[in-house]
């Protein structure tokens, strides 16, 4: 580690270097949340209640707005909205698969343990973001920190209930719990891929932490959690990780399904730039001419 | 026990809180309440609730309505678009900006 | 209470849960909150799919907290229609799944394209707001409270609807041809929003008499008009020939021709017995069948009394 690190105030005291770094950085995290939050929003009208269908609505809007303040920190470097979004290339998206796999018809335990499963990682990747040299980023992480907790105390609170077996020894839903966490677990790993700029995201104290590190607290939480709750959980050394790794670029096909169902009306409108409705109302960029 | 009071002041206004009374059942404790808490405010009609069975969670638990910015959300942030063509969509526009005022108030 | 008294009494806000009721108003306030409730419900869900559509981050969110609000007034409308005593949450549900529940004529058809999305956003909404304000004055007194907070949030509503229609009439002639195409096609549908005009109307007379319904079909569709077809007009978009329409200006009033709307279809379309009808309501249903298993779940939960927390935790 290095010491007495230097403080970034805004986008214009970076250099060459560090910009790709931090780029790197904000986009796994703006894309994590955007595709998180894309999925989630297949729930709405179709959750198990009408309650549990405001929540998950909420934490979908909660994530789509802090994608957007990443993004727009990206467009502190100089890109808009259409070039950070609506017309990258799907194959250049950086989140880890765990958030781009589809829902199948139902299957509520998915939602529950993807979103502990993510929502746990957020919050140890925004804690070690939280002193980050890059004064923009640090400004932020606390509005985002707290809709995070409730995110967490929502996926916990379910999964606990979920996990519970039934009267008359009924255990459908401590059953599909499993299931799903068979299934997630090896795309959630992938959170913690490095990319090639990870050893800059360090080194220039954008992040304070390794993934390495975030990764083994990370599995300590889930874990024991998990298991407290008498849910198997595979065993992370011995799991068979998927070919994609989301990372890197590389992502299933329903991600790419996804990408183009997004941004085909878009496409088709072909507006002069995407609508802005911001607090500071329409004085900004995007506003009527 | 302790039962929590709500008044509700004429037919059709919502019930409010009010306060509370000691009593050992439900019964006794809208004797009470009707004089501790309806002998002197104007009263239609009071409710009883056993003060363990409300939950709660406040503003030190939470950050209601999020932290980030949720402008979409607000009738006002859509001012390329006038309500006033509608008088109840223009209601309903100041009855938004009235709370959105509060929220404001109370985060600064 | 006799249903003499009842409409005798009959005055905004003037009946709650405490009172006893006749079966006749029970029924007939059930009948017409359920109606409001499903409509929400299958409301949201044709517009859900331009969640995922929407063309900007910004209205993205938009779009979903709008349909998160749909759902939210769902919730507050059937707590009102349950507290009648005549069907549960659930049993709601269930009629709505099954087909048996009735919604509003403009939320059977299938919306496919973003040109289409302001004639429910901002149309629809905006008659369903009118129709709404009138009922803050509701006999039912959770009905009405219900209302207040339902016109609270729909502002927000009609206003994001506005600007979606604003954004694409500025835009490109191409876009602006497609969206008066989807005006035409909607264009029918939204002025029977309202329902038959007073002598067709089968439940008019009781309702007005027990105080749920402040102002008849046709007094409403009249302000609609008086205030959407200026919108419309500024816009760009042409109001269609056919159905016609005749402006009073002396009267400032619009006369429908009533019989250029095709009112068999209309009630085809209300008993759930058209195309779209069938296609979404099951298409909805089966979604709700796929989570009957955490429903049960949570159900069992309830029933070993863990009102609190969980034991198995920590």
């Amino acid at each position: 580690m290095t010491d007495a690190k230097t403080d970034y105030a805004a986008a214009d005291d970076v250099g060459e270097g560090e910009r790709q770094a931090l780029e790197a950085l904000l986009f796994r995290l703006a894309d994590d949340e955007y595709v998180v939050a894309e999925r989630y929003i297949e729930w709405q009208i179709y959750a198990p209640s009408l309650e549990s269908d405001l929540a998950l609505a909420n934490i979908a809007q909660d994530e789509f707005g802090h994608a957007r303040l990443w993004y727009d920190l990206l467009q502190e470097f100089g890109r808009s909205e259409e070039e950070v979004l609506w017309e990258r290339d799907s194959a250049d998206f950086r989140h880890s698969t765990l958030v781009e796999l589809p829902f199948e018809d139902g299957d509520w335990a998915d939602v529950v343990v993807r979103s502990y499963l993510y929502d746990t990682a957020e919050r140890l990747r925004l804690e070690a973001l939280a002193n980050s040299s890059y004064a923009p980023i640090r400004d932020r992480v606390g509005k985002v920190l707290s809709e995070e907790r409730y995110h967490r105390e929502h996926a916990g609170n379910w999964l606990e209930r979920l996990a519970r077996k039934g009267e008359h020894g009924d255990e459908t839903s401590h059953r599909k719990l499993e299931a799903a966490t068979e299934r997630l677990l090896p795309h959630a790993l992938s959170l913690f891929e490095a990319g090639p700029h990870e050893a800059d995201i360090v080194e220039y104290g954008f992040r304070t932490r390794t993934l390495e590190d975030l990764r083994e607290e990370w599995l300590d939480i889930v874990v024991s959690f998990m298991e407290g709750l008498d849910l198997a959980v595979p065993d992370p050394d011995e799991v068979e990780r998927p070919e994609e790794i989301g990372r890197d670029g590389s992502h299933t096909d329903d991600w790419f399904d996804l990408y183009d169902d997004f941004t085909h009306t878009y496409r088709e409108l072909d507006f002069e730039e995407p609508i802005k409705l911001r607090a500071q109302g329409p004085k900004e960029k995007g506003a009527a001419k | 026990m302790i039962w929590e009071v709500f008044r509700q002041e004429e037919p059709g206004d919502y019930h409010k809180h009010c306060g509370n009374v000691h009593a050992p059942d439900r019964d006794m404790a809208k004797m009470f309440a009707q004089i501790q808490h309806g002998r002197r405010m104007k009263t239609h009609s009071l409710w009883v609730v056993p003060q363990d069975e409300v939950g709660e969670v406040d503003d030190q638990d939470t950050a209601f309505g999020g932290t980030t910015d949720k402008a979409y959300r607000w009738a006002t942030t859509y001012n390329r678009v006038d309500a006033s063509f509608a008088k109840e969509v223009a209601d309903s526009e100041a009855e938004q900006r009235a709370a959105e005022k509060k929220r404001e108030a109370s985060s600064q | 209470m006799d249903l003499d008294t009842v409409m005798a009494e009959a005055a905004p806000r003037r009946f709650s849960p405490k009172d006893d009721m006749p079966e006749e108003y029970r029924k007939a306030a059930t009948r017409m909150i359920q109606f409001h409730a499903n409509s929400e419900v299958m409301g949201g869900y044709l517009e859900k799919p331009f969640i995922r559509q929407a063309p900007s981050l910004d209205r993205k969110l938009a779009f979903s907290a709008k349909v998160q609000d749909e759902i939210g007034h769902a919730q507050l409308l059937y707590r009102a229609a349950e507290s009648l005593g005549v069907k549960s949450r659930d049993q709601m549900l269930d009629e709505l799944a099954e087909g048996e529940g009735k919604f509003l004529n403009c939320f059977h058809y299938p919306m496919d394209s973003w040109y289409e999305v302001p004639m429910i956003a901002f149309f629809v909404d905006g008659a369903a707001m009118r129709r709404q304000a009138t009922l803050k004055r509701a006999s039912w007194e959770p009905y009405a409270h219900a209302m207040d907070k339902v016109c609270f949030e729909e502002g927000f509503h009609v206003k994001h609807g506005e600007d979606i229609l604003r954004e694409l009439m500025t835009s490109s002639k191409a876009n602006q041809e497609r969206t008066q195409e989807a005006f035409d096609e909607w264009w029918p549908r939204i002025l029977q929003f309202f329902g038959p005009t007073n002598d067709k109307s089968t439940h008019h007379d009781f309702s007005a008499k027990v105080g749920l319904k402040t102002m008849t079909n046709d007094e409403l569709r009249q302000a609609f008009l008086n205030a959407y077809i200026p919108k419309a007009e500024k816009y760009g978009l042409e109001i269609p020939d056919d159905p016609g329409l005749i402006y009073h200006e002396d009267e400032d009033r619009y006369e429908v021709v009533e019989e250029d709307l095709d009112w068999d279809q209309f009630f085809t379309v209300t008993k759930n017995a058209s195309e779209g009808s069938e296609r979404q309501i099951l298409s909805r249903a089966d979604r709700q069948e796929a989570v009957d298993w955490v429903r049960e779940a949570m159900d069992g939960w309830e029933r070993m009394g863990s009102t609190t927390t969980p034991q198995a935790a920590d």
